[in-house]
């Protein structure tokens, strides 16, 4: 069994300092990505074999300019995680030679459509919106090594607006960027994360996924927004962190017709 | 002049026929399988064989949603489906999942592939992603600004095709699975329970958290839209009514031909506007065409859904000889009302109702039941599915 590697989205600067073998550091970019309370230039990076993580979806100024800016990138990064399929070709432009991992995590949730993906990527990520059987006949199926979420927040919804500002504004509130939303019906708690370039509404339990095992996985991916550095390690060292997670969708279907009652 | 194509949306035959006859020139739908409303009524592949020779006997055009997000299960059987919709004659099919792009292609079918609004395409590049699938159409995401509308345009070369009117998601359309961990329903197949209607509760602040966008309606934009290059208004709305796709579809058809002809006044569209945001119980807005959207694009506490009532009949029949138009009840309308006719072929005209008959032609005060049958007397020619509302605006006090 090969051993695990991890990508791991930087919340802080601190956990750069850790020495853990294994671990690739994703840093969420200015300008460019969403739900990040932390973010960094393409020239803070510089942490050796990294990955920028540009999850925004990108209008025509945002493009043009990331064209710009991705001329700055240096020799410690080695590839960009994305959302926006229009990164494909400016990196090709550019003639930069980085792995490219797809990760909208909500198109990702079978094996023929992630093949397809691969045509044009080194990696995907597989959706978390799928059961365990379904991430099992992915990885059995694909023709490259897999990004599997590990231990993360979902990004449950992404919005264009600033829907924090826009209550804030509404009821005369003061600002934050991060709030924790209830809903009663379902007792779901989301945690909403805002930026200038939109709103994420994460999950506020992560999924925990760490019991699956699978050869053609690439990398395990942990999103630990939110969490201090300890429970971080923590995921690593395969401590127990029920107490802020679950099961995600992986041994619950999700269904889509209502029976006439439901109508 | 080349007008943009007017495309509308149809839950089921009726709504598809009522579509066409107001106006459009084309109509989206769904098959029982693949589509994003997997609980309307959606068409049975008799009913799309149907639709399609209907639409193409009227030189029209009709596409078919396939845009959920496959799982597993769904794959095996597409390809039947796929051949199908193509042997049958569909023009176009709504494609978000790149698996559905891919096979159309590898299959080699005649009909087109249209990317739908789930792929969230903002940019060009993106747009050309696309473009080498061989997709021949992009239908661009709500938030595309007039500016990424006119680059996209300039970079791909592709068709456009741009919602104007109608709800739209909170999120960006794909990127949102709140019905999935709220309800368990799957938003991205059709199972969507429009969580971002609800209301929550937000830690440490008495105030409702709310995140409803009020409507989609850029009826003041049309003419800078067609000059950024869009071939395609779309309305949004498979789950609605005939009497809202009639009265959506005639005024922008109005407006459109106006702009054909360059005889469009301020007044009428502002007259238009206010019909439109009338029928759909629900205010209106430009959203993201200009500017970021703000609080007041938004519903919070004390929204009002107020339930509309102005549909008040459809025309069945109308006899030239006596002057009388035979009408199905919608709504309570009574003897001494101001109403208008509207319809495709009519310029709207208000009417005061005088006298009302029944079936047996005897003369009653008020149509109060569901779909009964009344006559009045008209002297201006009706036809066939023509409706009369309650009259609440002249146009006259807008020119």
């Amino acid at each position: 069994m090969k051993e695990n590697k991890y990508l791991i989205t930087v919340t802080n600067e601190e956990m750069l300092n850790w020495k853990v073998k294994n671990i690739n550091f994703l840093f969420p970019i200015e300008g460019y990505s969403v739900g990040f309370l932390k973010t960094f230039s393409i020239e803070e990076v510089q942490t050796s074999h990294s990955f920028l993580y540009i999850n925004r979806i990108l209008d025509t100024e945002a493009i043009l300019k990331l064209k710009e800016d991705l001329k700055k990138v240096t020799q410690n990064i080695i590839g960009i995680c994305f959302t926006d399929l229009g990164l494909i070709r400016i990196v090709r432009e550019l003639g930069l030679n980085l792995q490219l991992i797809y990760m909208q995590n909500h198109n990702t949730t079978n094996a023929s459509s992630i093949n397809y993906y691969l045509e044009d990527v080194d990696s995907v990520l597989v959706s978390s919106d799928i059961t365990k059987e379904e991430i099992f006949a992915i990885l059995n199926r694909a023709n490259k090594p897999l990004v599997l979420p590990y231990f993360m927040r979902v990004e449950a919804m992404y919005s264009r607006r600033t829907l924090l500002t826009n209550y804030e504004n509404h009821f005369g509130l003061e600002k934050e960027n991060r709030k924790v939303l209830h809903e009663e019906i379902s007792k779901m708690d989301f945690l909403a994360v805002e930026n200038p370039y939109g709103t994420v509404l994460y999950t506020n339990k992560f999924i925990d996924y760490r019991s699956i095992k699978h050869e053609n996985i690439l990398y395990f991916f942990i999103n630990p927004i939110g969490l201090d550095n300890k429970t971080i390690e923590g995921i690593l060292k395969g401590e127990d962190l029920s107490s802020i997670s679950d099961t995600g969708f992986l041994y619950k279907e999700t269904y889509y017709r209502l029976k006439e009652e439901e109508k | 002049m080349n007008l943009p194509e007017l495309l509308a949306p149809a839950g089921d035959l009726e709504k598809l026929q009522i579509a066409y006859l107001y106006g459009a020139d084309a109509v989206y739908c769904a098959g029982k399988k693949y589509g994003l409303r997997a609980n309307a009524n959606n068409f049975t592949i008799e009913e799309l064989r149907y639709a399609v020779k209907f639409a193409h006997s009227l030189h029209k055009k009709i596409y078919v949603t396939v845009n959920i997000i496959f799982h597993e299960k769904e794959v095996e059987g597409l390809e039947d489906y796929l051949k199908e919709l193509d042997e049958i004659g569909v023009d176009a099919i709504i494609a978000s999942d790149i698996l559905v792009i891919k096979k159309a292609k590898e299959l080699n079918l005649k009909l087109e592939v249209h990317v739908s609004t789930q792929a969230s395409i903002l940019n060009g590049e993106s747009g050309l992603f696309y473009k080498e699938l061989g997709v021949t159409r992009l239908v661009l995401a709500r938030e595309a600004s007039i500016h990424d509308i006119e680059s996209i345009k300039k970079q791909t070369g592709l068709e456009l095709e741009c919602f104007i009117h109608g709800a739209m998601c909170t999120s960006f359309s794909g990127r949102c699975i709140l019905s999935n961990y709220c309800t368990n329903r799957d938003a991205n197949r059709g199972g969507c329970a429009q969580i971002c209607r609800w209301t929550f509760e937000a830690e440490e602040e008495k105030e409702i958290f709310s995140m409803t966008p009020k409507d989609l309606n850029l009826i003041q934009y049309i003419e800078q839209m067609i000059k950024a290059g869009v071939n395609s208004f779309k309305v949004e709305g498979r789950m609605r009514g005939i009497y809202y796709i009639a009265t959506v579809i005639l005024v922008y058809r109005r407006i459109l031909d106006k702009i054909r002809m360059h005889n469009l006044k301020e007044g009428e569209v502002n007259y238009y506007l206010d019909i439109l945001n009338r029928c759909a119980n629900r205010d209106s807005a430009p959203q993201f065409i200009e500017i970021l959207p703000t609080e007041k694009e938004q519903y919070f506490l004390g929204r009002q859904e107020l339930s509309n009532q102005d549909f008040l009949g459809m025309v069945l029949e109308y006899n030239e000889k006596t002057s009388e138009v035979t009408l199905e009840q919608r709504n309570y309308f009574k003897v001494g009302d101001i109403v208008e006719f509207f319809g495709p072929k009519l310029e709207t005209f208000s009417y005061q109702i005088e006298e009302i008959f029944d079936v047996e032609d005897n003369k009653i005060e008020v149509a109060n039941h569901p779909k009964m049958i009344v006559k009045l007397k008209v002297n201006t020619k009706l036809n066939k599915y023509d409706m009369m509302r309650i009259k609440v605006f002249d146009k006259q006090d807008y020119l």
